[in-house]
């Protein structure tokens, strides 16, 4: 391989964004985003002690995370959130993803508006669990409105939701990130820096092709310090409404292949569930085959919590 | 000690005026974001230089195809690789394939190239070739591990996005097909920005039936009609499932809205197709494989090649309006 080639390779490996290095390092020259870290690395952020007000008032914070798209995050947080709430526990969930906000949709709230008031943002509360909410979908004013931002503004805006927000006092905030490693992802994790994340629950699809990309996810939470509670297969297999025959959908078994590699435990594996799909998060699913699969994936959870 | 209405929280999302705009760093919704200062100072506005040097590698590119969504997990990949795979069916065709996702790069393990290298030469970096007229670009083959997180902000996503768009030595191509991660963020504004200066670039937008789904893909359609970049069609993946044993057809991600019929009439973008959802497909993007000269009298291979006839239409229907 050429020089430049390999010049390239080392500058893709050795990227100090989330270290003190930071636009320092000898790899930063000529880098587009060595302004950004000089600006944002450096000085410790006055903000940081109104943040860990907020989040010290919230006991255990459990990232949702998975690096790939459409393996089902948000389902999966929302799910979450509901059988914590439905267990008498107070429960905040936010939503992340500010380019493609699925919550508000998923928890029936998509017409309430976030109130502003003096001491902050108000989290929507959704009927569903009583659970407090906050999605950048609740602040636009038009579903089919795109918000077409870059990193730095993804990164002020997620810093206001923690920080301008009155999540009050907390039992468990679920977090719905995007797919990817990046803006959001290193954002949320350094917001909880101080009060420590409780860890994460990674999802996959059954596919391998989704084990390759989430396999950086795990590895970005190993990087940056965040607990791994488990790992959850979602769309595994798919029981035919004829004839009861259970076919794989997305065949490779992805789930217990990243459990074993990376040495996380397998915390189940949830079937395609029609019921779910069609009638959304908000009615009838707690009789669904997918109930008691996330409900005996929660008991698990709390344990490690 | 009263509540302000949502007014002032909506006024937080409005959007970027755009760092080239005059309002850069100076508009209402500039207050409290990172930039400000940078784009208040006009640095951000100089004309890119390198604007100049894609368009001159691109001139030799006769059509850009942006596969979008806006929506994880739809199969953009898939689809991505799929068309590249029909297009380049046609032996007197040159494809490219050109993986933006940074973080999920999809392209090396779907088109079998998990294992290549990228060598580079006076005339730039060689694409890797995984046919004689199929070639492929992504950051995966950069990366020494399989698993190696890319954890990276945005303006160094821009900056690796340009780096492929003004280094790789495509050659000669009838088509470039560019895969994009999920999203409206910066790998989209800075494609759109490069791919812009060289025309022509038109999009194909995937969706999944469900409502979840379209949320998010109108949003890219609105992206795309606010960035000028015409969209070509609508695709709709995983529309039913075929129980092998019964074969039942089930829509598994069920069009509680209409999907995307309903989406394509709403927002007047042609439905270029709709694809079953076949377990074969994942499988072969698992292996590397080619599903349509593997299964060429399956159902999804007859629809990925009526889909990229509809995008050889399009795209010599608007080579002969520019002449």
């Amino acid at each position: 391989m050429s020089a430049a080639a390999r010049d390239l390779e080392d500058m893709v490996e050795e990227c100090p964004a989330d270290s003190n290095e930071a636009g320092w390092a000898g790899v930063c020259q000529g880098c587009p985003g060595k302004e950004l870290c000089l600006s944002q690395g450096s000085q410790p952020d006055p903000e940081q002690q109104v943040i860990d007000t907020r989040l010290g008032a919230i006991r255990h914070k459990v990232l949702v995370l998975s690096g790939k798209g459409g393996v089902g995050k948000s389902t999966m947080a929302v799910l979450l959130a509901q059988i914590l709430a439905g267990e008498g526990q107070r429960v905040g969930l936010l939503d992340v993803d500010v380019c493609g906000p699925s919550i508000p949709h998923l928890l029936g709230v998509e017409d309430q508006p976030v109130l502003d008031s003096q001491w902050g943002w108000q989290p929507v509360v959704s009927p569903l669990g009583k659970i407090k909410t906050l999605s950048v979908g609740s602040l636009l004013s038009s579903q089919s409105q795109a918000v077409v931002w870059k990193g730095p503004r993804k990164t002020a805006l997620i810093r206001r939701m923690i920080k301008d927000t009155l999540w009050g006092r907390l039992d468990t905030l679920v977090v719905d990130t995007p797919p990817g490693t990046s803006d959001e992802h290193l954002t949320i994790v350094r917001l909880l820096a101080t009060t420590r994340p409780s860890g994460a629950v990674i999802l996959t699809s059954p596919q391998r092709l989704a084990a390759g990309v989430v396999s950086r996810e795990i590895r970005f939470c190993q990087k940056m310090n965040v607990p791994v509670l488990g790992i959850i297969e979602n769309m595994s297999g798919f029981c035919c409404p004829c004839c009861s025959e259970v076919s794989e959908v997305f065949p490779g078994g992805a789930g217990a292949h990243l459990a074993e590699k990376y040495r996380v435990p397998l915390l189940g594996a949830v079937p395609l569930d029609l019921g779910l799909a069609e009638a959304g998060v908000s009615c009838g699913w707690r009789d669904s085959p997918v109930a008691q699969a996330v409900r005996d994936m929660v008991a698990k959870i709390k344990e490690k919590l | 000690m009263g509540i302000k209405t949502l007014v002032s929280s909506r006024r937080s999302v409005k959007d970027c005026p755009g760092t080239n705009s005059q309002d850069a760093g100076k508009a209402d919704a500039c207050a409290g974001c990172p930039n400000q200062q940078v784009c208040a100072s006009g640095a951000a506005a100089a004309p890119d230089p390198d604007l100049a040097v894609v368009r001159e590698r691109l001139a030799s590119v006769k059509n850009k195809v942006l596969v979008l969504s806006g929506k994880g997990g739809v199969g953009k990949s898939t689809v991505s690789a799929m068309l590249g795979r029909a297009l380049a069916l046609d032996d007197s065709k040159e494809v490219g394939i050109l993986d933006i996702d940074i973080c999920g790069p999809s392209q090396p393990r779907v088109l079998g190239a998990a294992e290549e290298k990228v060598h580079s030469s006076g005339a730039g970096w060689s694409p890797v070739y995984v046919s004689d007229n199929l070639a492929v670009m992504s950051i995966g083959f950069l990366l020494n591990s399989a698993d190696d997180a890319v954890i990276w902000r945005g303006p160094k996503k821009n900056g690796m996005i340009k780096q492929f768009l003004r280094d790789v030595d495509w050659g000669a191509l009838d088509y470039l097909v560019v895969d994009t991660p999920p999203g409206t963020s910066d790998e989209h504004l800075s494609i759109v920005q490069y791919l812009s200066a060289a025309p022509p670039v038109a999009a194909v937008v995937v969706t999944t039936p469900q409502e979840v789904a379209l949320l998010d893909v109108r949003k890219e359609i609105t992206f795309c009609r606010k960035v000028n970049i015409p969209i070509i069609g609508l695709v709709e993946n995983m529309t039913t499932f075929v129980c092998p044993k019964c074969k039942t057809k089930t829509a598994i991600f069920p069009a509680t809205t209409g999907g995307g019929p309903q989406l394509a009439e709403d927002t007047g973008v042609p439905l270029l197709g709709q694809l079953p959802l076949d377990p074969r497909v994942a499988q072969a993007c698992d292996e590397g494989t080619n599903i349509l000269t593997q299964e060429p009298d399956a159902a999804v291979t007859q629809a990925y090649k009526d889909i990229a006839n509809k995008i050889k239409e399009y795209c010599e229907a608007q080579s002969q309006e520019a002449t």
